[in-house]
Parts: C-alpha cells; sequence; structure tokens
C-alpha cells in the first residue's frame, strides 16, 4: 500500500475557520481539504474517504451538523470516517448527541490550537489501526490473497457498481483438481506449495481483478468491466499458466485446475450475488464433470439459468 | 486604545490576522444590513460564525461582543442588539487601529 498522507475534510460554513485551520494544521502530515456547505460536505465524503471530518455543529440552513453526521454514519461509504464535532463550549447537550451518534471526538470552538492538534493526531492514530486490523482480517493468511468475507463484500459492492454504471461484470469461481490425491501422494508440504502458487498465478493476472481465497484448494476472481467471453479468457490463462508450472523435484507433475465462469448479465433483471454465484458454480461444477473427459478446462455458464440447481455440491457447505 | 491579536508576534498567523481585521469592516456592513433590514435571526447566525473565529485569530474581545449580538438577537432584543452593534463598531476600529499599515 502506497504511503499516502491521512485526508482530513473540514466541514463548516465559515470561510474565517477554513483559512484559520489551514495555517493551524500546516505543519501537520496530513491533506487538508474543505467542503462549505452540507450537501457539498457529504459528497466531499464520499468521493474523497478522508480519514478524518472535522464538523462545525451549525453548518448551513439545509441540514446542522448532527444531522450531517447521521447521514455520513447511515451511509454504508462513509460510516467508518472518524467524525470529529466542532461545537460551541456550552453546546454539552449537542456533544452528548454527537457522540451517540457515533462522533470519535469533538473540539471546542474557539480553539486551542495545540488541543485540536492533538485530538485530530489521535483519531488519525486509531483510525490507522482500525483499517490495519480491518486489512488483516480480510485477508487470507497463507497466500495474501483476500479471504471469503472480503470477498462478499466486495463483490456486493461491485455488483452495485456495474448495475449504477451498466458495465460488465463476471466472476471466476476455480478449485485444483484432485487436490486431495495430491496432498496424499505429495504430502501436505507440497499441498501447500500447490495452493500458493495457485494464488501467485490468480493475483498476477489484470491489476483491476480481485483474487480470493474461499480455503481449501477452492479460489474465486472478480473481474471488474468483463464481459463473459472476456473472463473466459482470462480464466483459460489461468488454467494454462497452472499446467505449465514446473514443481521442482517433481518435474514430471503436472496440475491443472477447473474454473466456472458467470457474468452478472446472465443473471438476468434482478440478478443478486447468490445467482451470479450459483451460475458459476454450475459452471464449475460442469467444468470437473465427467462428460466430455472433465477437469483441466474452464467452463462458462452459458445457457444456464440462475435459480435452476446447477449448483456446485460444496456450495450448500459454503458459509 | 489599538487592540492587538495575540498572535500578533506569531509570524504563521501575521498575513492571517491582517486579512482578518481587513476584513472586518466588511462583515459589519453585512452586520448592520441584517439589523436594518429587521433580520435578527440572520444576525445571529453571523455573530455567531465570528464569534468562533475571532478568538482564533486571537481577538477575544470580538468573540465576546459577538455573544452580547448572538444573546441580544436570540432574545430578539433590537435595542440591546443596537447596543452590541455599537460597541463591535468600536472595536472593529480599535482592531484597525492596532494593525500594521
Amino acid at each position: 500500500m502506497s504511503k499516502q498522507l491521512p485526508r482530513v475534510l473540514l466541514i463548516d460554513d465559515e470561510e474565517l475557520i477554513h483559512r484559520l485551520l489551514k495555517i493551524r494544521l500546516g505543519a501537520e502530515k496530513i491533506e487538508l481539504q474543505g467542503a462549505y456547505t452540507s450537501s457539498e460536505g457529504l459528497q466531499m465524503a464520499r468521493e474523497l474517504q478522508p480519514d478524518v471530518i472535522l464538523l462545525d455543529l451549525r453548518i448551513d440552513e439545509e441540514m446542522d451538523g448532527l444531522q450531517v453526521l447521521q447521514h455520513i454514519k447511515g451511509n454504508e461509504g462513509t460510516q467508518r470516517i472518524a467524525v470529529i464535532l466542532i461545537s460551541g463550549a456550552s453546546d454539552t447537550e449537542h456533544r452528548v448527541r454527537a457522540l451517540d451518534l457515533g462522533a470519535i471526538d469533538f473540539i471546542s470552538k474557539p480553539f486551542e490550537v495545540t488541543e485540536l492538534r492533538a485530538r485530530l493526531r489521535g483519531a488519525i492514530r486509531l483510525q490507522q489501526t482500525i483499517r490495519m486490523l480491518e486489512q488483516r482480517a480480510q485477508v487470507d493468511g497463507s497466500t495474501g490473497l483476500w479471504n471469503r468475507s472480503y470477498f462478499d463484500q466486495r463483490l456486493r459492492a461491485e455488483i452495485a457498481e456495474a448495475r449504477r454504471h451498466e458495465r460488465p461484470l463476471s466472476i471466476v469461481m476455480t478449485d485444483i483438481d484432485h487436490f486431495k490425491v495430491l496432498n496424499d501422494t505429495h504430502g501436505h508440504l507440497f499441498g501447500d506449495k500447490v495452493i500458493e502458487q495457485y494464488a501467485t498465478i490468480l493475483s498476477r493476472g489484470r491489476a483491476s481483478d480481485i483474487a480470493c481465497r474461499f480455503g481449501g484448494d477452492e479460489f474465486a476472481v472478480i473481474l471488474p468491466h468483463t464481459t463473459l467471453v472476456e473472463a473466459k479468457d482470462v480464466a483459460e490463462r489461468y488454467r494454462i499458466m497452472l499446467r505449465e508450472q514446473v514443481w521442482p523435484r517433481h518435474d514430471t507433475l503436472i496440475v491443472t485446475a477447473s474454473l466456472g465462469v458467470a457474468d452478472l448479465a446472465s443473471c438476468g433483471e434482478g440478478g443478486r450475488k447468490s445467482d451470479l454465484l450459483t451460475l458459476a458454480d454450475g459452471a464449475l461444477l460442469v467444468a470437473k464433470g465427467a462428460e466430455r473427459g472433465g477437469r483441466d478446462r474452464v467452463m462458462t455458464c452459458e445457457g444456464m439459468v440462475p435459480g435452476e440447481n446447477v449448483g456446485h455440491p460444496d456450495a450448500t457447505h459454503r458459509p | 486604545m489599538p487592540l492587538y491579536s495575540r498572535f500578533h508576534d506569531d509570524p504563521d498567523m501575521a498575513d492571517l490576522v491582517a486579512l482578518f481585521v481587513g476584513e472586518l469592516p466588511q462583515r459589519l456592513e453585512v452586520m448592520e444590513e441584517s439589523f436594518a433590514s429587521n433580520n435578527l435571526p440572520q444576525l445571529h447566525r453571523l455573530a455567531h460564525q465570528l464569534k468562533g473565529a475571532g478568538c482564533g485569530y486571537g481577538f477575544d474581545e470580538v468573540t465576546n461582543v459577538c455573544a452580547s449580538i448572538e444573546q441580544a438577537t436570540k432574545a430578539m432584543d433590537r435595542t440591546r442588539s443596537r447596543a452590541a452593534l455599537d460597541q463591535m463598531r468600536d472595536i472593529v476600529r480599535e482592531c484597525r487601529a492596532g494593525a500594521k499599515p
């Protein structure tokens, strides 16, 4: 991850406060942005994804600071941003409300500059710790790929995004052929090596693709902006790369994988995440199937209908 | 008696304080206009904003007088609002007197 400066967004209608904080926070290692109205503030919060928002209690006629805070905390895209409320010293009731609504801290106007800096630093530190923990909880420990919980969350977001902009979206589900036999024959250490190697192949694809490990030898890749036909090509490349992999001390061994590809368009109008997963699972099942010499191949969901029982037999066992 | 900002010898703040003082008369005029058109809620709002900023620029007097205007307008008391605005006019003059030429 790039070392980006923590972003701070000031939402206040008073130009004097913007000017003042720009100078007073000038020495801090932050990137300070400003918004002057509640609607501009909410929009910038969504687009900039700042670490911390400094929010004036009395922002404008349209909304007060508490209402803006409610919007920030009630919206999935902004609820993780730490909000510090700026209030007058006498606004005890508002401060209590603000803390209850999810503000992390408050600062009194007129500002004590050193206090303001210290509180801001504290909020940034806490925010960075939370981000780090969140990220750790979303990464698969042995491969470094995203885990299942991240996959679910990200796929939901990507589906919403694809619908909003009417863009294609595909996913690839894959597992390694006869993985249990590989493990039993060559040992678990070798099995782990195969998992690691396949994870590397999946993660070194296109930069925009999101490779995840579901657990065991099962993987899934989210391919934003990608049609079914394009996704099939990507999946073919994964398949060939694994097939052509040379294994140290097992130089005649060929390890293969089966892959199922599905796209959002095949899920129909109101297709949901579960439909997409069912189709991809179904395609993987067909790829594995004995019909026309199963395994080591890519199948797409073409011709399948979501809702019909084409699911992977394992699908029901997944959390 | 001229008024000086608490931060008058802070090099980071010098330009900012000068700008603040330079704009005070204009802000006072806008407040006077609200008073003249009997828009006390707007005057309340303007006073509130300047109250929050005044101290930050090192002028506690500005904050204090704005607090008076805020209270008077909240009570919808025109007489007290007028008196507080007059006080504000004096303070703006004193701040201007303290500004570096």
